[in-house]
């Protein structure tokens, strides 16, 4: 067995599977930690992935900052990059990389040096008003973009629906000049931690969406509930029992604490949504309508290749070594990740 | 305790500004990396449930009224309670009451120990049961009006001074086990540091970060013993005695100062040949594999600028700090680095005690690398298939390369691979 075989394969190549980790301070600290072990779940997630040449979908933005894990996912990605190319050339192709999707108008803060000087750890796919389905004479110049006005607020809250919708279903990029058009694949599991529920921006917190069209595609979701957060808040109304709907998931609830979503709200009566597009209240009821299916049989909805108690741990835990342990396990049953020494 | 495997708990009031920094620099520190470590966790805000004002979640091993009880990790059977102690925790009736009951309460199932630490001159007046133990006191405290906890060098002394004393102190829990008559203090006493630090330097090349580092040793720790040449009686064989230290169940631990002529000197080589040579652990029932450990050594790289030395290859991966005149108290970040690779080694070895083994199965200490791993007769003999156990949570793609390189026939796993 070669180095290679034994540490490296290609198992889940051409994987995509989306972290999406985020930290919010008093959440973690009111459970005893800190970002240091969020940081170390990710690694201890990503690194084994990576090494089974899957790519990590995050959707942070292109800003250094502490808690913005999108530049530590990189400098992972280059680690193992430059550690495998000790093997030979070719074998720098079965260590993934990152598929950063990023919505209309995010993208515009990401300047070519950016995109240069990681074009061969990340993949940057910008996803525009005219993916969204707007059409021209709806869509904002990209000038205007932070000018607040109500279409470009509109447009962006479509644009960052679109990006969900549509990493989870792979994307067909024209490149200029070229006969064939380069595919993104989408993305196969999804791991959701922490997240916003009030002061987000778009027609649902970002987890709520994500973990909507996750279920519909019946892709593997992972709800680490027991860090905080959005996920907290999820992953308690798909352990609730009966048929009651929690107030989380219920719009005037979602509206109270989010001045940014009533007008969102108030901009979906006014504005033709495009096709595919969805407003909150509709959104907010189609991920009820999954989350009580999942009432009844956690493991097939959420499809986590876990049983039944492992699956309610994995919603509840805040043992960051349990939580990666159950998610691996989870994707070795569901995507065949492999067991590989390390 | 034998075998101890802690985890550390650091508390801290909300309201403390300092407390979130130092919790953060201990976390860095005692978790260098790579999952090395102790496990680390934090309380200081409200539990998820608590009202505003409340406490934090309990400890394990805690009981509160209407609490789900806490668990750490698995593996741990030591609880050390670090707690930072500012007129905000003292004049907190909550917190008070608390840390009165964690100090009061009977033993849980896993042993806890505290260890306070003093803020600010009120932190004396903690609940009594806390009151008898030595706090330990970092330097530099209270911070200059003008500076924000965590952003400026007055924060770094702090942290400094903190990380210095809990490093001792983790090392006194930790290593306060067996005991040699190299390792007595003058006193005699139990519970002191049984830490040995051997400084291997050569004097033909001049002494002076030995010297700077030795009376460290001797004015600043309260390490148990330290052995240069000048501390072997005469008459006594140099050799032999560094030889039982070493294999003594002691943690030793060695400074080899690297000079230009360091690596042509007869005596420094054999020095640094005995601590990178693992030792092999007795006890472990037949059938269920081997277990080794190695003594932490630390090199100080005192080559001046522009000299040239030759490679040493018994220095393997040890952690090299670069030698500058003008930087103050580095003798303290040497020493204090090597006391936490010390602890961190004993840790290591205590959870490498605790996985099951096999036949086929090397658990090591260390994180592997090829000449220290050449010392391990199976491992050079190369006549099976291997599975050498290392601690943390995975070596690189590059160091698994370089090893597969030189042991085919060896299959790399990490204690937190193993464990999950």
């Amino acid at each position: 067995m070669t180095s290679s075989s034994k540490y490296r394969s290609r198992m889940i190549a051409n994987t995509v599977i989306d972290l999406s980790i985020s930290y919010q301070r008093e959440n973690l600290l009111a459970r005893g930690l800190g970002l240091e072990h969020l940081r170390e779940l990710l690694v201890r997630l990503a690194r084994p992935l990576l090494r089974q040449a899957a790519s990590l979908a995050y959707g942070g933005r292109w800003k250094e900052s502490e808690d913005n894990f999108t530049f530590d996912l990189l400098r992972l990605i280059s680690a193992e990059q430059e550690d495998n190319s000790l093997g030979g050339p070719d074998t720098n192709l079965s260590i993934g990389r990152l598929v950063s999707h990023c919505p209309w108008p995010e993208y515009l803060e990401v300047t070519p040096r950016i995109e240069a000087q990681w074009i061969n750890c990340c993949r940057i796919v910008r996803v525009t008003q005219q993916d969204a389905g707007i059409g021209a004479p709806d869509q904002v110049p990209d000038g205007e973009a932070g000018n607040g006005s109500d279409r470009a607020v509109f447009n962006s809250a479509l644009t960052l629906s679109a990006m969900r919708r549509l990493a989870m279903d792979g994307m067909t990029i024209d490149l200029p000049g070229l006969a064939s058009p380069e595919f993104v694949p989408p993305i196969m599991a999804r791991v959701v931690l922490g997240g916003k529920t009030t002061g987000f921006h778009g027609f649902l917190p970002g987890i709520f969406e994500e973990a909507l069209v996750a279920l519909e595609r019946r892709r593997p979701l992972y709800v680490l509930g027991g860090f905080g957060g959005a996920a907290e808040v999820l992953a308690g109304a798909l352990l609730a029992r009966g048929p009651d709907r929690p107030q989380a998931l219920v719009l005037d609830a979602l509206r109270a604490g989010n001045p940014g979503l009533d007008r969102l709200i108030g901009l979906a009566t006014r504005f033709a949504l495009p096709a595919g597009g969805r407003a909150s209240a509709e959104a907010l009821d189609a991920l009820f309508a999954l989350v009580d299916k999942a009432r009844g049989n956690l493991p097939a909805v959420l499809n986590t290749g876990l049983d039944e108690i492992e699956t309610r741990e994995m919603l509840t835990t805040c043992d960051v070594s349990r939580a990666v342990q159950l998610v691996r396990k989870g994707l070795t049953a569901t995507l065949g990740l492999g067991a590989l020494a390390e | 305790m034998d075998n101890p495997i802690p985890e550390i708990y650091v508390l801290w009031h909300p309201r403390c500004a300092l407390g979130e920094v130092l919790a953060r620099r201990i976390h860095g520190w005692l978790r260098p990396g790579n999952g090395l470590g102790p496990q680390v966790f934090y309380r200081s805000l409200p539990a998820p449930d608590a009202p505003p004002g409340g406490l934090p979640s309990p400890l394990p091993g805690e009981f509160r009224p209407g609490q789900p009880a806490a668990s750490g990790s698995r593996l741990a059977n030591l609880q050390i309670v670090l707690l930072l102690i500012d007129e905000q925790m003292i004049a907190d009736a909550s917190w008070r009451f608390w840390i009165a009951q964690l100090g009061s309460a009977g033993q849980p199932a896993t042993s806890r120990k505290f260890l306070p630490v003093a803020l600010d001159s009120t932190a004396y007046n903690a609940p009594e049961a806390l009151r008898a133990l030595n706090f330990l006191r970092p330097a530099g405290l209270p911070l200059p009006a003008d500076e924000q906890p965590g952003s400026g060098p007055a924060t770094e002394t702090v942290v400094r001074s903190l990380l210095k004393q809990l490093t001792e102190a983790l090392c006194r829990l930790m290593l306060g086990r067996a005991s040699s008559p190299a390792a007595q203090n003058p006193a005699g006493e139990p519970g002191q540091p049984k830490i040995v630090i051997f400084l291997s330097h050569a004097k033909v090349d001049g002494t002076v970060p030995a010297k700077r580092i030795r009376d460290y040793i001797y004015s600043q720790t309260q390490l148990g013993a330290f052995f240069d040449e000048n501390d072997i009686p005469f008459g006594s064989a140099f050799g032999r005695v560094l030889q039982s230290n070493v294999e003594s169940e002691q943690t030793a631990a060695l400074i080899a100062v690297r000079s230009a002529r360091y690596a042509s000197r007869p005596w420094c080589r054999r020095e640094l040949a005995l601590f990178r040579r693992p030792l092999q652990e007795s006890g472990t029932p037949p059938g269920l594999g081997e277990r080794w450990r190695l003594n932490p050594v630390v090199v100080v790289d005192a080559l001046e600028g522009g000299g040239r030395t030759s490679g040493i290859p018994e220095l393997g991966n040890a952690p090299l700090i670069r030698w500058a005149e003008e930087v103050p108290d580095q003798e303290e970040q040497v020493v204090t680095t090597l006391l936490r690779d010390a602890l961190l080694a004993a840790f290591h070895s205590a959870v490498g005690r605790t996985l099951s083994g096999a036949p086929d199965v090397i658990v090591v200490n260390w994180l592997p690398d090829p000449t220290t791993l050449l010392h391990i007769p199976r491992v050079r003999e190369a006549k099976e298939d291997l599975r050498v156990h290392y601690p943390g949570r995975g070596l690189s793609g590059l160091e698994l390369d370089i090893l597969d390189e030189f042991f085919p026939r060896l299959a790399f796993h990490s204690f937190e691979a193993t464990t999950s």
